[in-house]
C-alpha cells in the first residue's frame, strides 16, 4: 500500500515538473521575460509536491505507532495493570493481528487485536487522503505563484543546498553517534576496571571473565590482572612496525621507479597491476599468511634450528606489509609526479644526473607528501584485523620476538565479540575500550598525515 | 670567434618534425637573440644546445652541433660535463624549494667544485654578486629561495646557472614572467654577463632583442629564415618574412 502511494507521489512529482515547465513556455509565448529557465519552473513545482509528502510521511511514521498504542491501551486503563504488563498485552495483540501469536488467546487480546487492525486501516486510508490533499493544495499554491511569474530559481537553489546539507549532516551525525556510544561504553568499562590497570597492566586474559555466572554479583576484584592492555598494544605496534619495514622500502622504491624511471608504457601497465594488490580482500591475505607464509616460515626456521611458531608476528606483519605496498607506492608516485617539471629541468640543466636530481631535489620537495602517505599506511596497519586474526594467533603474549605469536587490538575485539555476549558485561565493554583506544590512535595519525599533506600542497599551488 | 656551430640540425617529436636543417654560428662573448612567433622552434633549438631534449622521450635530434669544435651529439659526449659548461635559465623562475645558499651551491656540490666550506661560501658570494642579487639577500642566505619576488627568483636562477662557471648561458624567455622593472634589471645583467659568458637568449619581445643582443636569428615554422647582426636584421633585413615580423605585420 505504502509502495503504491509512494510511486503515485513520484509520478505526481514528474507531472508537476512537466506542468511547471509547460506553464513557463506559455508565459514565454506571451512575450514576457521569464525570471529563470523553464526547467526551474518545473523543479519548483516538483519540490512543492515532494516537500509536503515527505513531511507528512515522516510525521506519520513517528506518531502513528504511539497513537495506536495509546488508543488500544486506553481499554485497559483503570484495571490496575503495571506498565510492563500493558506493554506485553500490546505486543501480544499486535502479534495476534499478524497471525504470529502462539500463546493462549484470551478474549481481551482478541478484541485488542481486532481493534488494532481496524485502527491501522483507518490510519492507512486517512494517510492517503491527507497526503494527497496536502500535495494538491501545495502544488496549486505553487502553480499560482509561477503563473504570476514570481522567482523560482532562488527557491530551487536553496532547496538543493538544503538537501546536500542534510546528506552531509547525516554522515556527520552517524560518526558522532558512533563515537558517543564508544565513549559511554568505555566509561562504563572503566567504572569496573581501573584505568590504571587497563593502561599499565601486562596481563590480558579476557577468557577469565567467562567463568563468572551471570547471576552472581559483579565483583571487581576478580577482574584484577585480566584486562591489562599492554601486551596487545605492544603486539599491535610491533606487527605494524614489521609491516612498515616491508611496505616502506618496497612501496617507496616502486613509487620512485614508476614516477621517474619507468617509461610511459611500463607505467601504463605497472601502475594498475600494483593497484590490484590494493583490491585483494584482506581475508585472502589472511589465509595466504596463515596457510602459506606461516608454515613456510616455520619450516624454514626449523631447518635453521630456530623455534618458529606457525602463527608468528613475522608472517602476519610481513603479509600486512605486502598489503600496504600499493598504498605507499601509489600515493608517493602521485606526490613525486606532482613535483613541478621545472624543478627537474633546473636540476638537469646544471648537470645533475637522474639519481642526484631525485635525491637532492625531488625527494626533499616531495617528502611531506611521502610522510603523509606513510602515516596513512601506518594507520591502516594498526586498524587491520583479518590478517592478524588468521595468521598471528589470539594469545596476547608480551614479546618482542617476531617468531612468536602475538595479538593486536583488533584481533582481541574479534575474540571478545564472537559468539554470545552479554551487554553491560565488563568483557563486552572491554571491546569498546579497545575500540576507543584504536580510534584515538588512528585519528591522531590521520590528522597528522592530513596536516602534513596539506602543508605540502600549499607549497606548490 | 665562433663558439657554437650548428650544422644541419633536424629535430623530431615522434614523427612530427619541429626543426628543419638549422645551421647557425654563434659568436663567443656576445649575446645572440632568437626571435620568432610562438611554436616556431626557437626554444627547441635552444634546448638542443645543452641536450635538454634528452629528457623528452619522443624527441630526437639529428645533425651536428659543435661547441669548441666538439660535436655534442656524438656518443662520446658526457652530458653531465656538457651541462656544466652550458648553463640554462628558464622562462618561469624555478628555484629549488631549498634555502638561497643551497640553491646556489647545488651545482658546485654535484660537480665537486669546492674542497671546503670556505670555498663554497666564496662561490656562492661571487655568483650572487655577479647575478646582482648579493646586496638584497646577503642577510638571509638561509631562508627559502621560494620566498623571493619573481625578479629576485630569476636572478637567483641566474646565480645558480653561473655558479659552475659555464662558458655559455642559454636563456629561454627569461623575462616573460617578470614586470618591466625586473626585466630591466635582468637585461642590464645580461649585458654584464656577456663579458665572461656567451649568451643565447630566446625572446618574444623584439624590443628586448634589439636592446640586449649583438646577433639575431629569426625562426619561422621550424626554419631559420635569416640571421645576422642585430642591426642588420632590425634595420635592413634581406627576407620579406623577417621584415614583416619585425614590423609587426604577423606573429
Amino acid at each position: 500500500m505504502n509502495l503504491i502511494l509512494f510511486t503515485f507521489i513520484v509520478l505526481l512529482g514528474f507531472t508537476s515538473y512537466y506542468f511547471g515547465r509547460k506553464k513557463a513556455y506559455t508565459i514565454q509565448s506571451t512575450k514576457k521575460r521569464l525570471t529563470a529557465l523553464p526547467q526551474f519552473y518545473g523543479y519548483y513545482l516538483a519540490i512543492w509536491c515532494a516537500i509536503p509528502a515527505f513531511i507528512i510521511f515522516s510525521l506519520w511514521a513517528i506518531f502513528e505507532p504511539t497513537i495506536v498504542k495509546l488508543l488500544i491501551l486506553s481499554d485497559y486503563s483503570n484495571q490496575g495493570y503495571l506498565d510492563d504488563e500493558l506493554n506485553l498485552l500490546y505486543e501480544k495483540s499486535k502479534a495476534l493481528s499478524r497471525g504470529q501469536f502462539t500463546g493462549e488467546i484470551t478474549p481481551f487480546i482478541e478484541a485488542s487485536a481486532e481493534k488494532y487492525l481496524s485502527l491501522r486501516s483507518i490510519a492507512q486510508s486517512s494517510k492517503v487522503v491527507i497526503v494527497l490533499s496536502a500535495i494538491i493544495a501545495s502544488v496549486a499554491y505553487a502553480y499560482k505563484r509561477i503563473s504570476s511569474n514570481s522567482r523560482t530559481r532562488e527557491p530551487v537553489e536553496k532547496f538543493l543546498n538544503a538537501v546536500l546539507f542534510t546528506a552531509s549532516l547525516a554522515a556527520i551525525l552517524t560518526t558522532v553517534g558512533i563515537v558517543f556510544s564508544l565513549i559511554f561504553q568505555t566509561i562504563d568499562f572503566f567504572k569496573v576496571i581501573p584505568l590504571f590497570d587497563f593502561v599499565f597492566g601486562t596481563h590480558w586474559y579476557p577468557a577469565k571473565a567467562f567463568v563468572r555466572d551471570s547471576s552472581e554479583a559483579l565483583d571487581p576484584t576478580m577482574y584484577s590482572d585480566t584486562f591489562g592492555a599492554v601486551p596487545i598494544f605492544a603486539g599491535t605496534f610491533f606487527i605494524a612496525f614489521i609491516a612498515m619495514c616491508v611496505a616502506i622500502p618496497i612501496g617507496l622504491m616502486s613509487g620512485i621507479y614508476l614516477a621517474e624511471y619507468a617509461s610511459t608504457k611500463v607505467r601504463q601497465y605497472a601502475k594498475p597491476l600494483i593497484e590490484i594488490l590494493a583490491g585483494i580482500p584482506t581475508v585472502v591475505y589472511g589465509f595466504f599468511a596463515a596457510l602459506t607464509v606461516g608454515p613456510f616460515l616455520k619450516e624454514l626456521g626449523t631447518s635453521m634450528g630456530l623455534e618458529v611458531s606457525a602463527e608468528s608476528a613475522l608472517a602476519a606483519g610481513g603479509v600486512m606489509g605486502i598489503m600496504i605496498i600499493p598504498f605507499i607506492s601509489s600515493l608517493s608516485d602521485d606526490v613525486i609526479t606532482s613535483v613541478p617539471q621545472s624543478l627537474r629541468d633546473g636540476s638537469y640543466a646544471i648537470g645533475a644526473t637522474k639519481s642526484e636530481t631525485i635525491k637532492r631535489v625531488i625527494f626533499p620537495a616531495a617528502l611531506p607528501g611521502i610522510v603523509g602517505s606513510i602515516l596513512l599506511g601506518v594507520s591502516r596497519a594498526i586498524g587491520e584485523t583479518m590478517i592478524v586474526v588468521m595468521a598471528s594467533g589470539l594469545a596476547a603474549n608480551l614479546t618482542l620476538n617476531p617468531l612468536e605469536s602475538t595479538s593486536t587490538i583488533t584481533a582481541q575485539i574479534v575474540v571478545i565479540l564472537i559468539g554470545d555476549q552479554a551487554f553491560g558485561d565488563p568483557k563486552t565493554q572491554a571491546a569498546f575500550a579497545l575500540g576507543m583506544s584504536l580510534f584515538l590512535v588512528t585519528l591522531c595519525l590521520n590528522i597528522v598525515a592530513l596536516r602534513v599533506v596539506k602543508k605540502y600542497r600549499e607549497k606548490y599551488e | 670567434m665562433i663558439k657554437i656551430k650548428a650544422k644541419d640540425v633536424d629535430v623530431f617529436y615522434g614523427k612530427k618534425q619541429a626543426l628543419f636543417n638549422i645551421s647557425l654560428d654563434i659568436e663567443e662573448n656576445q649575446v645572440t637573440a632568437l626571435i620568432g612567433p610562438s611554436g616556431c622552434g626557437k626554444s627547441t633549438f635552444l634546448r638542443c644546445l645543452n641536450r635538454m631534449n634528452d629528457v623528452i622521450d619522443i624527441c630526437s635530434v639529428k645533425g651536428e652541433i659543435l661547441i669548441n669544435d666538439f660535436n655534442i651529439n656524438d656518443k662520446s659526449c658526457d652530458v653531465v660535463r656538457l651541462r656544466e659548461k652550458i648553463g640554462m635559465v628558464f622562462q618561469k623562475p624555478n628555484p629549488f624549494p631549498k634555502t638561497l645558499y643551497e640553491n646556489v651551491s647545488y651545482g658546485p656540490t654535484i660537480h665537486g667544485m669546492a674542497q671546503s666550506k670556505q670555498e663554497m661560501d666564496e662561490i656562492v658570494e661571487t655568483s650572487l654578486k655577479k647575478a646582482a642579487l648579493w646586496e638584497e639577500v646577503k642577510d638571509r642566505l638561509h631562508e627559502p629561495g621560494t620566498g623571493l619576488s619573481g625578479g629576485q627568483q630569476q636572478r637567483l636562477c641566474i646565480a645558480r646557472a653561473i655558479s659552475v662557471r659555464p662558458e655559455v648561458i642559454l636563456m629561454d624567455e627569461p623575462c616573460s614572467a617578470l614586470d618591466p622593472i625586473a626585466t630591466a634589471q635582468i637585461e642590464e645583467l645580461i649585458d654584464e654577463l656577456k663579458k665572461e659568458h656567451t649568451i643565447i637568449i630566446v625572446t618574444h619581445s623584439m624590443a628586448q632583442a634589439a636592446r640586449v643582443s649583438q646577433n639575431t636569428g629569426f625562426f619561422h615554422l621550424g626554419q631559420l629564415i635569416e640571421h645576422g647582426s642585430t642591426d642588420k636584421i632590425f634595420k635592413n633585413p634581406d627576407n620579406k618574412k623577417t621584415q614583416d615580423y619585425i614590423t609587426g605585420r604577423f606573429g
